[in-house]
């Protein structure tokens, strides 16, 4: 079966004289992420690992390689991939019934088509959807007309993973989306993210810096890490998550990525498992 | 009070804060007063400082006579005919009308500067040529503009809008690039188009700010507007307060001046309150 992500021999840099950031001027990154799986990308500050996400996600290029959606490129964010940031998801000036809706009101329906009779019939439609996922990500109904800011930091992330999802992406791209929250609220939030995945079967990609949330989500852990301070980031390990594992059993693994994302460790020291 | 009344941690009461708010209006008229007061009693023909009687007199004429170039076409007599023929209503509706214009021109700069801030290609087209125009200084361009487009009401407008658009265009453009880029993203990979993004996205997002600006701005506008009128024109406003330094009629100019705050304070409070009642989830005052 062929990747639905497919990263060929990437290589980013910035600044002048330019620092690389991703992959080596020799070999850049390779990736392949199947359809449906959960996959954590994990590795310390500058990395790198947003990088990829923008370059995943289109609204970065790499200097080389390039990186295949489904067999073909797409150098703009569009529709194919969805997109959680950890700040900003949320247009502050919509309520969040009409921030969940905008995904399938703008695609649908230009500048004039919002004034025929057919958009106020869709637009029904798309309502009653989107109060089927405000119960779903656990927000009551009198929250429908608040506006974002009035939201606590969770519940802003709630609504922008129902926002991306209301246009059923392939892909979601989520970006250190709740690392600024609570741990008591991660932790649900984390649980929200497992079941939305079992049940759209979305592909998830999903950045954080955070070890024991990348294994308590991922089915697939990358981790990225620079092998010496001058070269770019590699994939310095690639892990498909135990579908059953105990808390002991998390925490040893806790450690050893720590070590791989610290540059302890060789990789070699650990069972290396590649995706084909 | 303890703490010390000019320390930064004091906390003025109720009944201080109004008393101090209030104070130097007080003093203001209060010292005016004294003052006409006492040239008057110095000098009965004083026209520096008309007393209040004089400026209710003159204000009275200013609404209730008609106007002086006025006089052939006589109102009928009725309360709302003589106001309409008077001098203040009539010199009230020529600079309204230019306000009005010049505010309208300063719509198509919101949208030149929205598209500058999110289309590279606009943004270096546009950009360094804007910067320039801002630094003219608009004042010194009046004699070219009343050469170029005679003294009637173009070159008025056009005063108001070189004056005032490079400001508004780049603020704009400045409040554009100022929404997070994720924003952005987030509309395409929701399926919105270029069009979308700029108009559903970003200029609803800035614009109580833009309007915010445009609010800032008034006075600009106002002031532009008067130096046109003071210099060219036959009706308004500045027309009217420059006609009658010739004749030291401060009994209306000082009226006239006041009128002139309160109309702009009236246009900014409405401004404000269509901003609150239209951006509900705009937080910053």
């Amino acid at each position: 079966m062929a990747a639905l992500i497919r990263i060929e021999d990437v290589f980013v840099a910035y600044g002048t004289p330019p620092r690389a950031v991703l992959g080596g001027l020799d070999a850049g990154i390779e990736l392949e992420i199947e359809e449906g799986s959960f996959v954590c990308l994990l590795g310390q500050t500058g990395c790198g690992k947003s990088t990829l996400l923008r370059l995943v996600l289109g609204s970065e290029r790499p200097l080389r390689g390039r990186i295949l959606i489904d067999g073909s490129e797409h150098p703009q964010p569009d529709r194919t991939r969805g997109y959680v940031p950890q700040k900003y998801s949320l247009f502050p000036d919509k309520t969040v019934l009409d921030n969940i809706t905008f995904g399938p009101e703008v695609s649908e329906f230009g500048l004039l088509g919002r004034l025929t009779p057919k958009f106020f019939h869709r637009r029904r439609e798309l309502r009653a959807e989107a109060h089927e996922y405000l119960r779903r990500i656990g927000l009551r109904e009198s929250d429908a007309g608040k506006f974002p800011h009035q939201l606590s930091g969770g519940m802003q992330q709630r609504v922008a993973i129902a926002q991306a999802l209301m246009t059923r992406p392939r892909i979601l791209l989520m970006d250190e989306a709740f690392s600024a929250l609570d741990p008591g609220t991660r932790r649900d939030m984390q649980q929200l993210v497992r079941e939305l995945w079992r049940a759209t079967a979305t592909t998830i990609l999903f950045v954080t810096h955070n070890t024991d949330e990348a294994l308590r989500l991922g089915t697939r852990v990358v981790v990225l890490a620079k092998e010496d301070p001058e070269t770019g980031s590699r994939v310095a390990l690639d892990l498909t998550v135990p579908e059953t594992c105990t808390d002991q059993e998390v925490a040893a693994l806790v450690r050893r990525l720590e070590r791989v994302s610290e540059n302890l460790a060789r990789e070699e020291d650990l069972e290396r498992v590649t995706s084909s | 009070m303890a703490a010390g009344f000019l320390l930064i941690n004091a906390k003025p009461g109720r009944a201080w804060s109004l008393m101090l708010s209030w104070f130097l209006f007080a003093a203001a008229i209060g010292g005016y007063l004294y003052v006409a007061q006492a040239r008057h009693a110095e000098n009965p023909e004083d026209r520096v400082t008309p007393t209040v009687a004089q400026m209710a007199t003159g204000m009275y004429n200013a609404v209730m006579q008609p106007a002086e170039e006025d006089e052939a076409s006589a109102s009928d007599g009725s309360f709302a005919s003589k106001l309409t023929h008077s001098m203040l209503w009539k010199d009230t509706k020529a600079t309204s009308r230019r306000f009005l214009y010049s505010l309208l021109l300063l719509v198509p700069a919101v949208i030149l500067g929205l598209h500058m801030g999110l289309f590279p290609f606009v943004g270096e087209f546009f950009l360094r040529f804007v910067l320039f125009f801002d630094k003219i200084v608009a004042l010194s361009l009046l004699p070219i503009l009343f050469i170029a487009f005679g003294i009637d009401e173009l070159s008025k407008i056009m005063l108001i809008v070189i004056g005032v658009t490079p400001t508004i265009i780049l603020d704009t453009f400045n409040l554009t690039r100022g929404v997070p880029s994720e924003q952005i993203v987030k509309a395409f990979t929701l399926g919105a188009g270029d069009f979308d993004v700029a108009y559903r996205v970003v200029l609803k997002q800035i614009a109580p700010r833009v309007l915010n600006s445009i609010r800032l701005n008034l006075k600009a506008v106002m002031l532009f507007l008067f130096a046109g009128e003071m210099i060219a024109s036959t009706d308004g406003l500045a027309y009217r307060i420059a006609l009658l330094r010739r004749h030291m009629g401060m009994d209306v100019i000082i009226p006239y001046v006041l009128w002139v705050a309160l109309l702009l304070f009236l246009v900014d409070f409405a401004m404000r309150v269509v901003n609150r009642t239209l951006h509900p989830w705009f937080e910053e005052a």
